[in-house]
């Protein structure tokens, strides 16, 4: 099998910016993946290009994957719209990584663009939920906020799972979202405060929830060949694993976690030849608090049930063993739903570099990031590796 | 502007909306909710047998909405304040989501006793649409 390269990742800051549209922030994420390359790179010898967005708002719900891509000058690669909800992007990059792989592209872009911060409160809402199970979840008066507070409250009710385990998590993220120039919410959070914010759907309140963000993120894929000449310092998808699962919590076989997520990441770790213990750092998708927290159950980071004493331990801090969310998480970061799994994959990209600037941690060599749709019914998971294969 | 339902897309589904009627698959016994598509259970899609069911099961997560509504609830929060959304597992098995009514929602808990009862759910395009709520048992 042939390998996919990322060789050059870039996002746009993350955060509400009403002077641009949805082609000004792709086109500044792609400007920013080209100018990340270490060679020289020719835009018209991108064969295919893989475009993630929900569409919120409704702008371009039609072939907006062209409407951006004619917009940085890649009239005439074929172009594909991905649509998996908050998972958008993931999908683009496992779509990329699949094409090169399977001889069809010999580079590929993946990417994601979303603007949701213009719109009145109702529409938000509207667009918001519209990835939730529409004909019986929502019309049972849920948010998706409500949905993952019924996961939580699950957790809590099964395993033990507390309000300063979930607090943790928008605390740790806030700190390392603070040195992140490109977050939305790039400020701390102290646990009490968090612990202490205004509810919003019991048992999750304000800093348990991520906010809604405009952004774009871009990611530029090479076959071998593709990428000797593009880069001196390789970074190899060594693993791409994506599942699905019923889009309703309700139908699901446990309510404490995401079938998807052990499912994906079974997948990218037998790729990769690896085990949960041989990730160095993740990139985790906390939308929710406790997202973060069963993304570790799930993804084999700790045993199930066990995520609030891992956390309290101090393992996902970033000087613990296995550091998680080092940009911020969708919780400090931002959360522009379709660029949202791209910008892992540039975190990632920077860390393995050694270009995370204040946030850098010395010594990863493999990251993992983890990318949901909704409330679990897509999740795409992939490891990096520093090296040549 | 709410979630979209069309009339019509109201009107097919009323058997679940009012009876939660189920759908019992041939090949594992298992019941799924609504009673369309896949089991649940063995993702069979030999055709279900249709049950009616009791109506009463017990709250297995809930949460009480009291940030922001979906817009289609919106009316209802401002009149009746924060709100009660549960996922209730039915005594034969099934699991549906629903939102709870006649009670104080912050006061209904993992394990509880509920019972299926209809209910406005909300109005759209100019036409009230009922459904099922779950309301605390004694």
């Amino acid at each position: 099998m042939r390998d996919a390269y990322l060789v050059g990742a870039a996002q746009t800051d993350f955060g509400a910016f009403p002077r641009e549209s949805y082609r000004s922030l792709f086109s500044t994420a792609f400007e920013g993946a080209v100018d990340s390359v270490d060679g020289e790179f020719d835009r018209t010898e991108v064969d295919e290009a893989y475009v993630g967005t929900l569409g919120v708002g409704g702008r371009q719900l039609g072939l907006s994957g062209p409407a951006v891509t004619e917009f940085v000058g890649l009239d005439g690669a074929s172009c594909t719209r991905v649509e998996n909800a908050c998972a958008a992007s993931g999908t683009a990059l496992r779509q990329a990584t699949l094409a090169i792989r399977a001889g069809a592209a010999d580079i590929a872009i993946a990417g994601g663009f979303e603007v949701m911060t213009d719109m009145s409160g109702d529409q938000t809402r509207y667009w918001l939920g519209v990835s939730g199970e529409t004909e019986w979840e929502r019309m049972s008066g849920t948010t998706f906020a409500g949905v993952y507070a019924q996961m939580a409250d699950a957790h809590m009710a099964e395993h033990g799972t507390t309000r300063e385990h979930l607090s943790r998590v928008a605390a740790k993220n806030h700190a390392n979202g603070a040195k992140n120039p490109h977050a939305h919410l790039g400020f701390e959070c102290s646990l009490e405060d968090a612990m202490n914010a205004p509810g919003v759907a019991d048992p999750l309140n304000l800093y348990d929830c991520c906010p809604t963000s405009d952004g774009a993120s871009v990611a530029i894929l090479a076959s071998e060949e593709a990428a000797e000449e593009l880069t001196d310092t390789p970074i190899r998808v060594a693993g791409a694993g994506q599942a699905s699962s019923r889009v309703g919590l309700f139908q699901r076989p446990t309510l404490t976690g995401i079938p998807a997520t052990t499912d994906a990441a079974e997948q990218a770790y037998d790729e990769a030849g690896v085990e949960a213990d041989d990730i160095d750092f993740a990139e985790v998708h906390d939308c929710f608090s406790i997202a973060e927290l069963m993304a570790y159950e799930d993804l084999g980071f700790c045993e199930k049930g066990e995520a609030g004493p891992y956390i309290t331990s101090g393992t996902t801090e970033p000087d613990g063993e296995r550091p998680v969310n080092l940009s911020g998480g969708l919780k400090s970061k931002g959360h522009p739903i379709g660029a949202t799994g791209g910008g892992q994959a540039v975190e990632v990209f920077k860390q393995l570099r050694g270009e995370a600037g204040d946030r850098q941690v010395s010594g990863l060599g493999r990251g993992l990031t983890h990318n949901v749709g909704g409330s679990g019914g897509a999740v795409a998971v992939h490891v990096f590796e520093e090296g040549w294969a | 502007m709410g979630a979209y339902l069309s009339v019509p897309s109201w009107w097919r589904n009323l058997d679940g909306r009012y009876r939660l009627e189920l759908g019992q698959c041939p090949d594992c016994g298992a019941h799924t909710f609504p009673a369309e598509g896949a089991c649940v259970e063995c993702n069979s899609t030999a055709d279900f047998e249709t049950v009616e069911p009791e109506g009463t099961g017990e709250v297995v997560a809930g949460t009480t909405i009291t940030g922001g509504a979906p817009p289609e609830f919106a009316d209802l929060q401002t009149q009746e304040g924060s709100f009660g959304v549960a996922v209730v597992e039915l005594d034969e098995g099934a699991r549906v989501p629903g939102m709870l009514t006649d009670c104080d929602p912050t006061t209904v808990e993992r394990g509880d006793r509920v019972e299926a009862v209809v209910r406005r759910i909300y109005e759209q395009e100019g036409i009230v649409r009922y459904g099922v709520k779950f309301r605390p048992m004694d």
